[in-house]
């Protein structure tokens, strides 16, 4: 019996340890032939010679299953290794696609002035007169209605030069108080390293009782937005003016990219301009026919943030659908 | 416009005022500063005296000079031909470092020992400023012999320009800009004063004559002088050199500094123009000329006012009599007529449109004084005038009013400092009441809110404490919010499936949309204006810019294009409407080692589904479409719950061609169409699903739609879902194809039998046979 244990032992192959199986334990195995031989031998040594035969029977078997458990871990390792590839083969990088920059800076903007409950509203790019200058206090003559700047249509409509016409409908379609933002693309007459024809707006207004709306409003909020957009800078307001607001104000940050020491991008100032805001002029409600309210006003180019945030350094290619630029968004 | 520091001072004390605390201030104030330059003028370079001036022995153009430096007596070698004797010189020393880097070391110049360098302006770091070497005279004040050059404030000034905006005509002059720091820094304006010694004086009546029929708005004086000898003092030059402006005649350029510091728009005028012949008499007529501007003139046109002077009228002499015109004229008069009628602009309209200064003779006076000082002329008495009619504006504000627009108390008397300051009369104020006057050079205030922005300009931003605004909540969520929720959702989704987002004007080509089919915008409501002729119209489609766009990609490489943009469109009555495009081009994927480099290219299926990924379960019809940038045997319009939202084709090879595309897939989809409905549950069966797949042999030429209706008419209620799995044709089939269909089948209320099953899938047959003829393979 010793040699099938050490069959055992020295099977390298679970086929071959099936093999040793058969032949221990088959029909036609050591063990059916020892327990035939049993046959001829007296009762007294039967029962002996079963009870030896039955403990090598569980012993073997026994050793069989252990050596079997041993070959299949060895056999599925095996088998693993041959699949084995090599990880560095295999670095890549996404292929999903990806927002604009533009357009997922805009949709920060307004997410903040959502969360801090002001409504969104849209228009028509295509304006007349009235919504896009005059109700804003920027009468005939003003060098801004020159049609060197706007783009004017055979039949004296107009493109929007801003998203403020957004702003008088609203307010010639509902009572006080408002409290909305207008993002969208406006047109200016321009086409150089930085300027395009097209570009986008997100403007602000907020309309309340007369005496409830100050500056000091106004300070609170964009700084406040400044600082969600561009992290830790500081904001500078420097007086200003526009024809929908009084008093009016630029707002500045320092420099994002030289930390306000002064660099090529901020002409050396260490400041950015990147708003406009004010008191809304009392001859813009005069047009919209609100009485007793005071409010504030804000706008801002969205490309101007999304190059600043972003360090886009080419206006123009944002609007070329250049996958160079864009893949850097994924 | 420019400033500089030392111009500045003539108005207003700035002692112990940094430059860099004069630039915030400015810039706290609202004179936005765009550029700073300050002149450094090296060390031992100093003022020196030329004691002798011979020539060179072997040199014509060279002059061998004594030049008293101070403190020694110095051989200087100069080339420039304005040297002479008794010249006060700027001299560089041995050991001076010019700004061009050169340095200063005692030469030999054609034999000749040379231990400095008389200086030209433009050697010292001044441009344009005048020719030859400086020449040094009283106006840059006093100066001692051997002192250094950069010890002279006119010298070692600071020049800041000043980004103004468009309301702020009172600040087009050095005297303006030193008011509005009066007012910042608190410190008082100084007037210059004028003596008129009128008495010993020929009338100006004697020798010129003013007409008119009506004042049309305009403030004018004149003032005669005979002019002689005019020479510009250096300080003059110096500065107009710094503001960059330079007039071809003395005396135009006396007026130009004279304007620049006053801000009151002068002009000189050759008084001949004004002669009829043979007479000393210049009659000057105020008329209104046929685009109804007012004008001077004689028997021709001198000027038109505070717009342009005609070339004739002007002074091209140095010696003889000279008209002086100081004029206003109201901006918003002017703007109005030249948007009514607009005519070519000189130089002074710029100041005329913003608001000049309407006091007259803060200009003259100044210019006048400048002649007399610096030349032997002698000036007419008197003056002619001629005004319009002013009637103060008053403007009546309260402090809580103040108060309440800014959001913090300011101090009474802090208002009352910075209104006067400015140059406001508050005279007629009561209690807490501001009753204001408006000086009639700020006609730019005109309401409450103007004067509280005057106040806030001073008051600096800065120093207005934030505070949060308190409202009534309330809720905002509205239509236009959640239509742009829809849209971020679907550029989120677009851009998830591997496209990514474009951009692109709202405008595009004519020609090219017309050769392809698309109708543009209405001639008659067509753009008046565009900025360059391949963006001449509102675009009518997404198509073809997304096409540019992808063209433009596979000329920088790229093989797999993968875009979309979701943007307005519009309509031949212009109507807008926005849009969701996609456009897949070449490679399905990136060549990678999990392709082998050779990635499958995108198909019709594959397009298709990137579609269905972001828009849901679509159906697709056969399609015609209207344009002809499609394959006409691969089009598709896009069906959502029985409603079109869209087309989706292959690029017709020519096009594909024409934009060196490789294949190339693009749907256009109405986006106010695309489902955004809130989902319902449906009610989902607890036994579970069989599966039964249907091979038909149907003509080639039959559309699968046929099919479909066919079975979704009389399939019975356990089949749940069917769809197209395998296609197969050979030979043997001949003009016919097998078409493999998977149906699932479920029921509600039990696990299906077989015996179900096929009856379900009999009646499918039986129906497809009487309406189709068609069979099973």
């Amino acid at each position: 019996m010793k040699e099938w244990y050490d069959s055992i032992k020295k099977a390298q192959s679970v086929d071959k340890l099936e093999e040793i199986r058969v032949a221990i334990f088959g029909k036609k195995g050591v063990l059916a032939a020892e327990f035939a031989r049993m046959k001829s031998a007296s009762d007294e040594e039967k029962a002996q010679i079963a009870k030896d035969l039955n403990t090598h029977k569980s012993s073997l078997m026994n050793e069989l299953t252990a050596r079997k458990i041993v070959l299949q871990t060895l056999e599925l390792q095996e088998k693993m290794q041959a699949e084995a590839i090599d990880v560095s083969l295999y670095s890549t990088t996404s292929q999903a696609g990806g927002l604009h920059p533009v357009m997922e800076t805009m949709d920060r903007i307004v997410e903040y002035f959502s969360a801090m409950n002001f409504a969104v509203k849209t228009g028509n790019m295509v304006e007349d007169d009235f919504n896009n200058f005059e109700a804003l206090n920027l009468p005939k003559y003003h060098p801004a209605r020159d049609m060197q700047d706007t783009f004017y249509f055979k039949d004296e409509m107009l493109l929007r030069t801003h998203t403020s016409p957004v702003q008088i409908r609203t307010m010639m379609s509902t009572k006080p108080p408002i409290r909305m933002i207008a993002p969208g693309a406006v047109f200016r007459r321009d086409y150089d390293l930085t300027h395009t024809p097209m570009f986008h707006q997100v403007e602000g207004l907020l309309v309340d009782e007369e005496g409830k709306v100050s500056f000091a409003n106004l300070k609170y909020i964009l700084e406040d937005f400044l600082k969600y957009m561009f992290g830790d800078v500081e904001v500078r307001f420097r007086p200003s003016f526009f024809p929908f607001t009084e008093p009016s104000a630029e707002v500045d940050i320092s420099c994002v990219f030289c930390k306000g020491k002064g660099c090529r991008v901020c002409s050396k100032t260490g400041w950015l301009e990147v708003l406009g805001c004010g008191i809304v002029d009392p001859n813009v409600f005069e047009a919209v026919k609100y009485e007793n309210v005071s409010g504030y006003a804000f706008g801002l180019g969205v490309e101007r943030f999304a190059m600043l945030i972003h360090q886009i350094g080419d206006l123009r290619a944002l609007f070329e659908g250049d996958i160079k630029l864009l893949e850097q968004f994924q | 416009m420019i400033v500089t520091r030392s111009w500045l001072e003539e108005w207003i004390d700035l002692k112990g005022i940094s430059t860099e605390e004069l630039l915030k201030t400015f810039n706290s104030i609202g004179l936005e500063v765009d550029r700073v330059k300050s002149y450094v003028i090296p060390q031992k370079i100093v003022f020196g005296k030329v004691l002798e001036c011979v020539k060179h022995p072997d040199a014509d153009k060279l002059n061998v000079c004594q030049v008293d430096i101070g403190s020694s007596i110095r051989q200087i070698v100069c080339g420039a031909s304005n040297v002479r004797v008794g010249l006060n010189v700027v001299v560089a020393t041995i050991g001076a470092v010019m700004p061009s880097g050169l340095v200063i070391k005692p030469v030999k110049l054609r034999g000749v020992e040379s231990e400095g360098m008389l200086c030209s302006a433009t050697e010292i770091g001044i441009e344009n400023c005048q020719d030859g070497i400086l020449e040094i005279d009283s106006s840059i004040g006093a100066y001692t012999i051997g002192q250094e050059v950069c010890t002279n404030r006119l010298f070692s000034d600071d020049l800041i320009e000043i980004e103004l905006t468009a309301n702020r005509g009172d600040c087009l002059s050095i005297r303006g800009v030193a008011r509005d720091l009066s007012a910042a820094f608190d410190r008082g304006l100084h007037e210059k004063a004028f003596t008129d010694n009128e008495d010993r004086r020929i009338g100006i009546g004697r020798i010129l004559s003013l007409t008119h029929e009506k004042n049309l708005n305009v403030n004018l004086r004149y003032k005669a002088i005979e002019l002689q000898n005019l020479t510009i003092p250096l300080a003059v030059k110096l500065r107009l050199a710094q503001i960059d402006e330079n007039r071809e005649s003395d005396i135009e350029s006396v007026m130009l500094y004279a304007t620049h510091s006053s801000g009151v728009v002068l002009r000189a005028y050759n008084y001949g123009f004004f002669c009829a012949d043979n007479e000393t008499m210049a009659k000057v007529e105020l008329q209104e000329d046929e685009n109804g501007y007012a004008c001077i003139v004689a028997e021709k046109k001198a000027s038109t006012i505070g717009i342009m002077q005609e070339d004739a009228s002007r002074v091209a002499y140095d010696e003889g009599t000279v008209l002086i015109e100081a004029s206003y004229i109201p901006p918003e008069i002017i703007s109005k007529q030249m948007s009514i009628c607009k005519v070519p602009t000189g130089p002074m309209y710029y100041r005329t449109s913003r608001g000049s200064e309407p006091e007259l003779n803060l200009g003259l006076s100044f210019c006048l004084t400048l002649i007399e000082g610096n030349s032997d002329s002698s000036i007419f008495g008197g003056n002619i005038d001629l005004s319009d009619v002013y009637s103060e504006k008053i403007i009546t504000v309260s402090k809580s009013e103040i108060d309440a627009i800014i959001g913090a108390q300011i101090d009474k008397v802090k208002i009352t400092k910075i209104l006067q300051n400015l140059g406001f009369n508050t005279n007629k104020s009561q209690l807490d009441k501001f009753v204001i006057s408006v000086p009639r050079f700020r006609h730019d205030i005109v309401n409450k809110q103007d004067i509280i922005e005057e106040i806030v300009r001073m008051v600096g931003i800065d120093n207005i404490p934030a505070k949060p605004f308190i409202f009534t909540e309330a809720n905002r969520l509205e239509d236009d919010y959640f239509f742009y929720k829809k849209r971020r959702i679907y550029r989120h989704k677009a851009a998830n499936s591997g496209f990514f987002e474009s951009v692109h004007f709202i405008f595009d080509e004519k020609k090219i949309l017309e050769k392809y089919g698309f109708v543009c915008t209405n001639e008659e409501l067509e753009l008046l204006n565009p900025i360059v002729s391949t963006l001449d119209t509102l675009r009518p489609t997404l198509l073809t810019g997304m096409l540019k766009a992808a063209s433009q990609n596979a000329k920088n490489g790229y093989d797999s294009i993968r875009l979309f943009e979701v943007g307005s469109v519009f309509t031949p009555l212009r109507e807008e409407s926005l849009k969701m495009s996609l456009l897949f081009s070449g490679h399905r994927e990136k060549d990678a080692i999990n392709n082998s480099g050779k990635p499958a290219k995108v198909d019709f299926g594959f397009f298709v589904q990137k579609i269905s990924d972001i828009v849901g379960t679509i159906e697709l019809r056969n399609y015609k479409t209207k344009h002809t940038l499609s394959h006409p045997y691969q089009t598709a319009e896009i069906v959502v719950d029985a409603q079109v939202i869209g087309e989706v084709f292959r690029l017709h090879p020519d096009v594909q061609e024409a934009y060196g595309l490789d294949v190339t897939y693009i749907c256009e989809l109405d986006f106010s169409k695309l489902p955004y409905a809130l989902k319902t549950a449906k009610k989902v069966s607890k036994y579970q699903a069989s599966f039964r797949d249907l091979s038909i042999i149907m003509p080639k030429g039959m559309h699968y739609d046929k099919v479909k209706s066919v079975i979704a008419e009389n399939a019975s209620s356990e089949v749940i879902n069917f769809y197209p799995v395998d296609k197969y044709s050979d030979a043997s089939l001949g003009e016919n194809m097998s078409l493999t269909l998977r149906f699932m089948l479920q029921s509600d209320e039990k696990t299906l039998e077989e015996e179900d099953i096929s009856s379900s899938m009999e009646s499918v047959l039986k129906a497809l046979n009487s309406e189709l003829g068609v069979g099973l393979r």
